[in-house]
């Protein structure tokens, strides 16, 4: 018979540590469960504007509970995000240029949402807008 | 449901026009009008709203709300016969047209509070097999541990690290033998660790406001992963935990152990006592459910009772002139830091008192002769070994045993909840029914704890030849006066608990 290359108690005291880690790992396991649920929903994704036919050809509509600047242009509505692509700040209308421009570190954004001057590098988010069958205009900021 | 349309849309012109056309106008038409013969009921004039689709529902945030709106005001006439479950089965009903009930969720008064109206909620997985094999796994690391234990010249080879340090180099075998200890202050201490790990967990999602509390409570035992294993943790925890200390206590005094110069480590472990029945109380009432209610109320009232300080000091403890937002938050402060970090300071003074005073329990004569010592390696391993079957034990009952939960606290004017105070203070509230509230509500909890504090000082003390067993000779009197006021108030507690039941 071969010799074992391990004797008795050294088994059992590397057994013991295997189960006593296993049981951190586990328990560690459901702590990240733990922490898996979300109380919060998260702010709506989907705003109902109402009739379109309130936004009439032409007309610019802030929006702050989006935040978003609805356009009608030639009779195609559009949306603006107004959150700054640079770091989430709300931005404000320019009344001169019809532009935007970012109150936290001045990145000015022209009236199609493209970027104007810096530091924000991406123009404002179009978002995705819908007209239903009951004629009311949809916008979804995802 | 004909007042909500055919499937839930509301009193509309469309499901209006599905009646013969005298009976289109549900205002005029007679059915429903005032002038309608015996025991008849207007609509509301502006309409009645959709349970599903659009606009559906739109004062309810939680099931709970629905359901004991559908309770207290449906059907629309007459109201008020529909039991709880009849009420629950409705909203339960009204939550699946719309597909926001939980798939596998039977809503209760408890869970209801979780389950949100408008946005389905989902339920974590099982949570039994993860537990299980968690139990598993350490029960065989004790077994592993147990094995450890016997090879006694398992040294280390390093230094002696922090842990080690907490622990004497060594003491007699003979002064930390089961049997005479207890082993009552580890675990108490261990179960404080515990009690500190899942309370700060608990934390993550307790809400400490009025409207929010027991939901979140809710919400930890329905929707958090392992959130009702935590809940149940902490709470059988702190259960434990008077039991134990009020074991230690008995330990204490039934070995004499306490005689000097233990006598001011004793007032130390006395102070720790009220302390966690302080945080026993404040824990309970952080649940503001309907289960808690009469207690806080009964339980701060008995405070107005004091002479001359009384309002004073309640409108302290409330923070107003009656339980509300403030009082919640206060006991939230209280329960979450202003206990926590007297307790710290206590237990750390307590330890180090049993130190300088001499070690773990009093020590039998000559003790030291003795040819057997225990090291603080082995020290160390003895206690991880109690700590890995602590924790099973806990598992094990928190598995079983749910800790208590009740619906969210609807109005302090009506009150319905039970009316039994938590267990540890089943012995006052039984007190509390033969007379004058400030004598037996507040004086005689004060005697038993001054009483008690006092017997080191005023009844004679075991002699040092008789310390290191039980029942010693020399302190005999206060054995029997501490056994009697235990008795006195396990009697009290059965009696409460038999007659609140009843």
């Amino acid at each position: 018979m071969m010799k074992p290359s391990m004797s008795r108690r050294d088994f059992i005291i590397l057994s013991t540590r295997v189960m006593l880690g296993a049981g951190a790992l586990l328990g560690l396991g459901g702590l990240v469960r733990y922490f898996s649920h979300e109380p919060d929903q998260g702010p709506p994704s989907m705003f109902d504007l109402g009739d379109e036919s309130s936004f009439s050809n032409g007309s610019r509509t802030l929006r702050s509970d989006i935040p978003a600047m609805i356009v009608n242009r030639n009779g195609k509505i559009a949306a603006y995000s107004l959150t700054c692509t640079h770091l989430g700040c709300t931005v404000e209308e320019d009344k001169e240029s019809k532009g935007f421009r970012c109150p936290c570190h001045g990145s000015a954004f022209d009236a199609d949402g493209k970027v104007l001057n810096g530091p924000a590098q991406d123009p404002l988010k179009e978002l995705r807008v819908e007209i239903t069958g009951e004629n009311k205009l949809m916008v979804y900021t995802e | 449901m004909s007042c909500h349309g055919d499937h839930g849309q509301g009193l509309t012109a469309e499901w209006r026009e599905s009646y013969g056309a005298d009976y289109r106008d549900c205002w005029k038409s007679g059915c429903h009008g005032s002038d309608h013969p015996g025991n008849s009921f207007e609509l509301p004039q502006a309409g009645v709203p959709a349970l599903t689709r659009q606009g559906k529902l739109a004062r309810f945030t939680n099931a709970h709300e629905l359901q004991s709106y559908i309770h207290e005001k449906m059907p629309f006439f007459p109201t008020g016969f529909l039991t709880t479950g009849q009420s629950l089965e409705l909203a339960a009903f009204i939550l699946r047209e719309n597909e926001t009930l939980p798939d596998g969720l039977i809503l209760d008064k408890t869970n209801s509070s979780a389950v949100s109206v408008h946005n389905k909620v989902t339920l974590p997985e099982d949570e039994l097999p993860g537990s299980l094999l968690l139990g598993g796994v350490l029960i065989l690391a004790a077994i592993g541990l147990v094995y450890r234990i016997k090879f006694t010249n398992a040294v280390p080879r390093n230094r002696p690290g922090f842990l080690y340090h907490l622990h004497p180099p060594r003491i007699p075998a003979k002064q930390s033998r089961f049997w005479y200890t207890l082993g009552t202050g580890g675990l108490s201490v261990f179960l404080m660790l515990v009690l500190l790990v899942t309370g700060l967990l608990e934390m993550y999602y307790f809400v400490p406001s009025p409207n929010q509390a027991a939901v979140s409570i809710s919400v930890i035992k329905t929707l958090v992963p392992y959130g009702d294993l935590v809940r149940n943790l902490h709470f059988w925890s702190a259960q434990f935990l008077v039991i134990v200390m009020s074991v230690h206590l008995l330990r204490v005094v039934l070995t004499g152990a306490y005689a000097p110069p233990r006598r001011f480590n004793y007032l130390l472990g006395l102070g720790l006592l009220v302390l966690v029945l302080l945080f026993d109380f404040t824990g309970y009432v952080l649940r503001w459910d309907e289960g808690v209610q009469w207690a806080l109320v009964v339980g701060t009232n008995l405070i107005k009772t004091i002479p001359g300080i009384g309002i004073g000091l309640y409108r302290f403890v409330m923070g107003g002139a009656g339980p509300g937002p403030a009082t919640l938050i206060r006991f939230y402060a209280w329960h979450i830091f202003g206990l926590t970090l007297a307790v710290i300071i206590l237990v750390t003074w307590h330890a180090f008192r049993v130190r300088r005073d001499g070690g773990i329990a009093s020590a039998p004569p000559n003790s030291a002769e003795s040819p057997r010592w225990i090291t603080r390696f082995d020290l160390v391993r003895f206690e991880g070994l109690a700590m890995v079957i602590g924790i099973i034990v806990l598992l094990i009952v928190s598995l079983v045993v749910p800790a208590p939960t009740d619906q969210p606290i609807s109005s302090f004017n009506n009150m319905t909840g039970s009316s039994q105070a938590p267990w540890f203070f089943l012995w006052v509230q039984q007190l509390l029914k033969w007379g004058n509230p400030f004598w037996l509500g507040i004086m005689v909890p004060l005697a038993v704890i001054l009483l008690l504090g006092l017997f080191p000082y005023i009844l004679p003390n075991a002699g040092k030849s008789e310390l290191g067993r039980w029942l010693p000779r020399g302190n005999r009197a206060a054995q029997v006066l501490t056994v009697l006021i235990f008795v006195i108030i396990l009697v009290l507690t059965v009696l409460g608990a038999l007659s609140s039941k009843g």
